[in-house]
C-alpha cells in the first residue's frame, strides 16, 4: 500500500489510461560528445539495436552535418529498421537539418541557445535572431514531414519570459515538442519541477527533460521534470555525457519504476549488458558502486545484510538483481560474520561447525584489515587449509566445548555476531 | 493537465533567512568502510580525519567502536587529536557499545535501530514495544556516560508514518540531540523527502539529520530535499563512498548548497580534490573521470560549441571555476572539437592559425581522433602540425574540407 505523500506521487491520468514517459536516449550523440570519448560506427549500430531491444522510444543517432562516420553512421542506424525512433541533433541552421534529412531519420532535434548569456557571449546575437533561426528550421523541417524537437539550450538559465516565447515560436513553427536543456545542471527538483510546470501551463507543448550531473542531479531533476508534466526524457547509458554526465537511462527507468510506481514495460534485465557495451565502447569502466548497473550493488560483506539477505533479500533489496541483469554475491572481509563464512565455504563443499566458524572468523578479520580489503575465494581456501587445524587444536585445548565457546567467541567480537542493525 | 497539489509556496526553504546553519556529519570512516570490500588502515582514518576537520566539516563519524580492537583503536587516536571537528562513534541500541565508545573518548554516540516493520520482524525477530524499550534501555547508558547521543532510524522511509513519529518522539523524550532520518534503501524521491522531514519537524522539536543513499541516483537531491524542508544536519561521506551505491558525496553536497541554494557553508573546498583523491587510494576506489565536482573531466571541453563559449567565457558553460574545487580546465581535441579550439590550442603552443588553416588541420585530426577512437594528445596536434606543413609545401592548393560543428 503506497502512501500519497500528499499528493507528491506521480500521478497516473485521470481517465485511466496509462501514464507514457517516453525515453530519448542519446548516448550516441550527447555521449559521444563527452571529451575523449569516440565511439566506431560499428558500435554505434550495436548500441542502437540494444537500446531498441531495451525498447527505448527513440535514440538520437548523432550529429550529421559533421560529415564523414558521423553522417554515414546515423544514415546505416536509420537504415536499421529497428522499432524505435530515429533522431538526428541539429543546430537551428538548414543546412543542417538538410544533412538530417539526407539520413533517412524521422525525427530532428533543432538546438538553439535561449540564455541571454549564450545569445551574448557565445552566439553574439540577439533574441531576435535566436527566434527567426529557430523558426526558420523548425518550418524547413516541417515541410519535410519530419518529427521536430526544439532544444532550449542553457533552458535553465534563461529568463521565463523569454523561453515561454521561444517555446511559442518554436510551438506554432510547428514543433512536436521542446527540449529543456539544464546544459550545466544547476537546477535542484524544486526549480526543476516549477520551470517544468510553467512551460506546459503556459505554452501547451510536450516537454523533454535533458539534465546534467554537474551537482549529482540529473535523475532527480529529470524526475521532477516528469512530476512536473514533463512525458519525455533524454538519458545516456551509465550517464556518459559532457563533463559530469546526463541522466542515466537505467536510473531514470528503474526510478519511475521503483520510486515512482510506474513500470514503463522496458526489458531491464538487458541493463547490465548495455551498460557493459557502452562502457567498453566509450572506454569508461562502470564503476563498482555505480546505481543500478554496478557490480557492487548486490555485494554484501556486512554480517547483519550477509545473514538477513540469506533468508530476506526484501530486507535490503528494492528490486532483485536478475531485474537488471546482475547477480547477488557475498564478500568475505572486516565487518562479516559467521553467517557469511559459512556460506562461502559451503559454495566451495567445506562444512565447519559453529564452534570453529566462531574461532576462525575473527582470524578472517584480522586477515582482512591487514590486507586492507576483503578476502578473495582462493585466499579463504588456502587461508582455511592452513589455519584450520590450529583452529581444531586451539578447540580442543580450552575446557569450555560446544556452546559456550561460541558464546564467548560472539561476545569477544562484539555484536556484530549477536547485534544486528548496521545501519546504511 | 491534472490539477496538481503543488504550489511554490509549499517548497519554501526554512533557511532563506538564516543561512550556514546547516551542519556536515562525514561518514567516510563508519559508511564508508562499511562498503563491500573497503578497508582502511588506522593511518588512513587519521589523515582522513585531520583532513576532513581541516577544512571545517563539524562532524565525523569515526567508527564502529564495538567492532573489533583495532576499531576502538583508531577511533581513540582520532578522539584524541583535538580536532575542531566533534567525533561521533557508531552504536547500535546496545549498552555494551555505549560503554565501549564512552572509553574511546568520543564526543558523542549514534544509537541505531531499523523502525520498518520488515527489518523489526525480519531482523530483530521483536516487536515494535521490544524495539523502544531497548533503544530507552541505550539511551540511559548513554546519558549515564556522559556522552550526548544521535538516534537514528535505519530503513525509516519504509517505516509506517505513525510508528516513526512515535520513535521520533520517543527520541526526542529520551534526550536525544537530534533525530537522525536514513533512507537506508534509497526509496524517496526529492518530493517525498521534503514532505516527511517536514512532517517530522511538525512532530518534534529537536533537530533532524538526513542520511541518504544513491541507489538510483539522488542521494544528494535527497538530501538538499530534506535541508530545504528544514533538517539542519546531514550526512555525507567523500567520493560518495558508502554501502552498494553510496551515500550522498561531500563535495556534491557542499557546492550544491553553495551554487544551486547559495548557501556557503564556508568549506575549504579547494582542497576537495585532494581528499578525494586520498580517499580515492586509502579505499582502493578510483574517482572516476566524470564524478560529479571533482573528476578530471568535469572541467574538459572538446565539443565546438562548448569549447567555444568557453574560450569566449568561461561561464557559458561553468558554473564555478575549477579552482576552487583544486581542478584545472581543460580543452580536449577530439571528434568533436571545432575550429575555434585549433586555433586556441596552437596559440597556446605559440602559432597563430588563420581560419581556413584551422579548418584544414580540424579535418586532419578529426580523421586521426576517429581512426585511434580517443581523443588526441598535444604531442599528436604537432605531429599533424608537422604533416599539414609538409602537405601544404608539397600542394599549396590543398582541399578544404567540410564547416566545423560550430
Amino acid at each position: 500500500m503506497r502512501e500519497d505523500f500528499g499528493g507528491y506521487l506521480l500521478q497516473r491520468p485521470s481517465d485511466g489510461t496509462p501514464l507514457h514517459v517516453h525515453i530519448d536516449d542519446t548516448t550516441l550523440r550527447d555521449g559521444e560528445q563527452t571529451a575523449g570519448v569516440v565511439f566506431a560506427n560499428e558500435e554505434k549500430l550495436h548500441i542502437a539495436k540494444l537500446l531498441d531491444q531495451v525498447g527505448v522510444y527513440q535514440i538520437e543517432a548523432g550529429i550529421p552535418v559533421m560529415g564523414g562516420d558521423e553522417k554515414i553512421a546515423v544514415a546505416q542506424i536509420a537504415a536499421l529498421d529497428l522499432n524505435c525512433s530515429i533522431l538526428a541533433w541539429n543546430r537551428a541552421v538548414v543546412s543542417d537539418v538538410q544533412a538530417s534529412l539526407d539520413c533517412g531519420v524521422d525525427a530532428v532535434a533543432i538546438s538553439m541557445s535561449s540564455s541571454d548569456i549564450h545569445i551574448e557571449h557565445k552566439l553574439r546575437q540577439s533574441r531576435e535572431w535566436v527566434l527567426e533561426s529557430v523558426k526558420r528550421a523548425v518550418t524547413f523541417a516541417k515541410d519535410h514531414n519530419v518529427y521536430v524537437s526544439v532544444n532550449a539550450e542553457d533552458a535553465s538559465r534563461s529568463d521565463m519570459e523569454f523561453l515561454l516565447s521561444f517555446a511559442r515560436t518554436a510551438r506554432d513553427a510547428g514543433a512536436d515538442r521542446l527540449r529543456f536543456c539544464d546544459t550545466l545542471g544547476i537546477l535542484d527538483p524544486f526549480n526543476t519541477f516549477m520551470k517544468i510546470k510553467t512551460v506546459i501551463d503556459v505554452v501547451g507543448i510536450d516537454v523533454e527533460m535533458h539534465t546534467h550531473n554537474d551537482f549529482g542531479m540529473a535523475t532527480a531533476n529529470a524526475i521532477a521534470g516528469i512530476k512536473a508534466g514533463a512525458r519525455f526524457v533524454n538519458t545516456t547509458v551509465n550517464g556518459l555525457g559532457e563533463r559530469a554526465g546526463n541522466a542515466a537511462l537505467e536510473e531514470v527507468v528503474m526510478a519511475i519504476k521503483y520510486i515512482e510506481g510506474i513500470d514503463l514495460g522496458l526489458n531491464t534485465g538487458k541493463f547490465r549488458e548495455l551498460s557493459e557495451y557502452v562502457a567498453i565502447a566509450s572506454d569508461r569502466p562502470i564503476p563498482a558502486w555505480k546505481p543500478i548497473v554496478g557490480a557492487n550493488l548486490f555485494a554484501y560483506e556486512c554480517e547483519n545484510r550477509s545473514s538477513v539477505c540469506l533468508f530476506d533479500p526484501g530486507s535490503y533489496e528494492v528490486f532483485p538483481p536478475e531485474a537488471v541483469g546482475l547477480q547477488r554475491r557475498f564478500i568475505l572481509g572486516k565487518y562479516s560474520g559467521v553467517g557469511t563464512l559459512r556460506l562461502k565455504l559451503a559454495e566451495h563443499g567445506i562444512a565447519i561447525t559453529d564452534d570453529e566458524a566462531a574461532l576462525f572468523i575473527v582470524r578472517i578479520r584480522s586477515k582482512s584489515v591487514s590486507l586492507k580489503r576483503a578476502l578473495f575465494d582462493e585466499e579463504l581456501l588456502d587461508y582455511h587449509r592452513a589455519e584450520i587445524g590450529a583452529v581444531r587444536e586451539e578447540l580442543r585445548e580450552t575446557e569450555f566445548g560446544g556452546r559456550d565457546l561460541l558464546e564467548d567467541a560472539a561476545a569477544d567480537v562484539g555484536a556484530v555476531l549477536s547485534e544486528v542493525g548496521d545501519e546504511s | 493537465m491534472r490539477a496538481s497539489p503543488l504550489r511554490p509556496g509549499r517548497f519554501e526553504s526554512r533557511f532563506t533567512a538564516a543561512r550556514n546553519e546547516v551542519f556536515l556529519v562525514d561518514n567516510t570512516l563508519r559508511d564508508g568502510e562499511q562498503t563491500a570490500g573497503v578497508v582502511f588502515a588506522n593511518q588512513e582514518k587519521v589523515r582522513i580525519a585531520k583532513l576532513l576537520s581541516d577544512i571545517g566539516v563539524h562532524e565525523l563519524e569515526a567508527g564502529s567502536p564495538w567492532l573489533c580492537a583495532e576499531e576502538r583503536q583508531a577511533i581513540s587516536e582520532i578522539s584524541s587529536l583535538g580536532l575542531s571537528s566533534r567525533i561521533l562513534a557508531f552504536c547500535h541500541a546496545d549498552t555494551e557499545h555505549i560503554r565501549m565508545a564512552a572509553d574511546c573518548g568520543v564526543d558523542g554516540v549514534i544509537i541505531s535501530m531499523s523502525t520498518s516493520d520488515r527489518h523489526i520482524q525480519k531482523k530483530y525477530g521483536r516487536d515494535r514495544t521490544w524495539l523502544l524499550e531497548t533503544v530507552g534501555e541505550a539511551a540511559t547508558a548513554a546519558r549515564d556516560a556522559g556522552l550526548p547521543f544521535v538516534i537514528s532510524a535505519e530503513d525509516a522511509s519504509r517505516t509506517s508514518l505513525d510508528f516513526l513519529l512515535a520513535f521520533a518522539v520517543a527520541a526526542e523524550k529520551l534526550g536525544a540531540e537530534r533525530f537522525r532520518f536514513c533512507d537506508s534503501l534509497s526509496l524517496f524521491d526529492p518530493f517525498m523527502s521534503f514532505q516527511r522531514v517536514q512532517t517530522l519537524l511538525e512532530a518534534i522539536s529537536i533537530d533532524v539529520e538526513v542520511h541518504c543513499h544513491n541507489d538510483f541516483g539522488m542521494a544528494t537531491a535527497n538530501s538538499l530535499a530534506g535541508i530545504r524542508a528544514g533538517a539542519r544536519y546531514v550526512t555525507v561521506s567523500v567520493n560518495g563512498l558508502g554501502e552498494r551505491t553510496g551515500n550522498a558525496a561531500l563535495e556534491e553536497v557542499v557546492m550544491a548548497l553553495k551554487y544551486l541554494d547559495g548557501n556557503d557553508l564556508g568549506i575549504t573546498t579547494g582542497q576537495f580534490r585532494e581528499i578525494s583523491e586520498y580517499v580515492a587510494r586509502a579505499s582502493s576506489r578510483a574517482i572516476p573521470i566524470w564524478k560529479a565536482i571533482v573528476g578530471t573531466n568535469v572541467f574538459a571541453h572538446e565539443s565546438g560549441i562548448h569549447a567555444d563559449g568557453v574560450i569566449k567565457n568561461p561561464l557559458t558553460y561553468e558554473v564555478f571555476s575549477p579552482d576552487e574545487v583544486g581542478l584545472a580546465r581543460q580543452l580536449v581535441v577530439g571528434k568533436h572539437s571545432g575550429s575555434r579550439t585549433i586555433q586556441y590550442k596552437f596559440k597556446e603552443f605559440g602559432i597563430d592559425l588563420t581560419d581556413v588553416e584551422a579548418n584544414d588541420i580540424l579535418a586532419m585530426t578529426r580523421t586521426m581522433s576517429v581512426d585511434l577512437k580517443r581523443a588526441l594528445f598535444e604531442k599528436e596536434l604537432m605531429y599533424i602540425y608537422q604533416d599539414f606543413l609538409r602537405l601544404k609545401a608539397e600542394r599549396p592548393d590543398q582541399v578544404d574540407d567540410t564547416d566545423d560543428d560550430e
